[in-house]
């Protein structure tokens, strides 16, 4: 019997320390490499420090919650960290990944029966509980967006009257030798949604140029996959279908302008 | 048949809270092939004249038939579809379409009438070639001098082959050699068969026309016909 805990013992002593997953901005920062060995305590506890084998090296899921928070991310089997943190049976958070088909709601119930005081969110629920600071920027983001619509639309507007005024005395001639109304109506027209499909195109292409850069830039900054800008198919095609409005509104009303001017009076100055 | 005939036309003009009085009752008749210039001072009504003959502005009082039609019964689609198909326009400053070549401008008024692009374009290279620019088809009238430009015009004043053609000052933006050119063209139009009115206070001009018209203070004050 002596023996036998004289040899437990001994592979007790012998045990290598346990192993932890460090963060890859961490294992480079430190640096780290798979197999070394680190000291680690809690903070809070003044307990002696505990050496960790370090096993792994992962990468921390981009999340623009915690993108501004400069904090690392280590992993340790669940008992190892009681041991650190002095603490046993306590968790404050853990993620529970549920088998597919199975369903959230009763999930939640069941993990909320378990405990008293536990509370069990979907992710979504989850979700829409810590953006709500996404959603405001979100909102400004919309704003801005609107204004900057109603600007260009009058942009648009004011530049369509000046061209149409630059060439009220063609326009004139046109009407005297017998083109209709209708013709010159539409060749505006055409003219004002062809400048801003144009334009409509040249801004996506710039955008997604410019969400590139700004991606490459905070990728850097930030060391994260996450992209801060997009351009998504559906930005462009509603860029076009705004483009295609906005230039038939735009062009009509610079060409109702002109139509309704007695074909001799358009060369007059 | 006249090509025109105009009775007792009178044309005024909202000014202010009043109206002048720019013609005080025009009588005039053309017949088919006349060369006619119609002269004054500035002012005198001939532009006026012009716009109420080819039914661009609607007589105040008075009746105008154009090429047999009653003006003042038809609409302006009418008007414009008339003027488009039957009568050619010249005006002083030449009008041409900038981004478009000397064919292009000649094609235009075709394309409106909807003769086929191939017809057009035969026709269009046939024109420039009557009006002696068959070699600058393809350039566009920035590239070309003001006595060009002028027969650019002339050419698509004749796009679609019309009976009568009106000039209102054809020669005003061009020296005395380039205009004495740009009438020998109209001679030669006229002696082709086409019915041409000219507007001008070129004396020059109106001296080489068959009939002169003179214009004042808004009124014909002479219809001066060859012979008489």
């Amino acid at each position: 019997m002596s023996l036998f805990f004289g040899l437990a013992l001994a592979a007790a002593l012998q045990a290598p320390p346990p192993g932890i997953l460090v963060e890859r901005r961490l294992a480079e920062s430190v640096p780290l490499r798979v197999g070394d060995t680190v000291r680690v305590r809690a903070l809070a506890s003044g307990a002696t420090p505990r050496p960790f084998v370090v096993e792994g090296v992962f990468e921390r899921p981009a999340d623009p919650s915690r993108i501004a928070r400069n904090e690392y991310e280590v992993r340790f089997h669940l008992p190892d960290l009681e041991e650190v943190l002095g603490t046993r049976d306590r968790v404050d958070r853990f993620a529970v990944v549920l088998s597919p088909g199975a369903s959230p709601d009763s999930a939640a119930r069941w993990i909320e029966g378990l405990a008293f005081g536990t509370r069990a969110y979907g992710s979504r629920a989850l979700a829409d509980r810590t953006s709500a600071t996404f959603r405001v920027v979100s909102r400004f983001h919309r704003a801005i967006g609107i204004v900057t619509i109603l600007a260009s639309a009058i942009f648009l507007l004011c530049v369509m009257i000046i061209r149409v005024d630059e060439r009220k005395r063609d326009m004139g001639m046109l009407r005297l030798v017998g083109v209709s109304r209708g013709t010159v109506f539409r060749s505006i027209v055409l003219e004002a949604i062809g400048i801003t499909v144009a334009g409509s195109a040249a801004g996506a292409g710039l955008g997604i140029v410019i969400a590139q850069v700004v991606n490459a830039y905070y990728a850097r900054y930030y060391d994260t996959t996450l992209r801060f800008a997009l351009v998504t198919p559906r930005i462009v095609v509603l860029a076009a279908l705004l483009g295609l409005g906005l230039g038939a509104v735009a062009g009509a009303l610079a060409a109702w302008r002109v139509v309704n001017v007695p074909p001799q009076r358009l060369g007059e100055r | 048949m006249s090509v025109i005939s105009a009775r007792g036309i009178v044309k005024e003009y909202p000014y202010g809270g009043d109206s002048v009085r720019a013609l005080r009752g025009v009588d005039l008749e053309v017949g088919p092939g006349e060369l006619v210039a119609v002269v004054g001072p500035s002012g005198c009504g001939k532009s006026s004249l012009l716009n109420v003959l080819a039914g661009i502005d609607p007589p105040t009082e008075g009746r105008v038939e154009l090429l047999g039609r009653d003006l003042g019964a038809l609409g302006e689609g009418e008007r414009s579809r008339l003027r488009l198909r039957e009568v050619g326009f010249i005006f002083q400053r030449f009008h041409l379409l900038s981004v478009l070549t000397a064919a292009e401008n000649v094609e235009f008024p075709m394309a409106e009438a909807g003769v086929p692009k191939g017809e057009r374009r035969a026709r269009a290279r046939e024109l420039l070639e009557y009006v002696g620019l068959g070699h600058r088809v393809g350039h566009r009238p920035p590239h070309l001098s003001g006595g060009e430009q002028q027969r650019v015009a002339i050419a698509r004043a004749l796009a679609n082959r019309p009976k009568l053609v009106f000039a209102d000052e054809p020669t005003g933006e061009l020296d005395r050699r380039t205009g004495d050119e740009i009438i020998a063209l109209f001679e030669r139009l006229n002696a082709d068969g086409t019915t041409l009115v000219i507007v001008t206070h070129d004396t020059s001009v109106a001296g080489r026309t068959r009939r002169v018209v003179e214009m004042a203070d808004g009124v014909v004050v002479r219809d001066g016909r060859a012979g008489g």
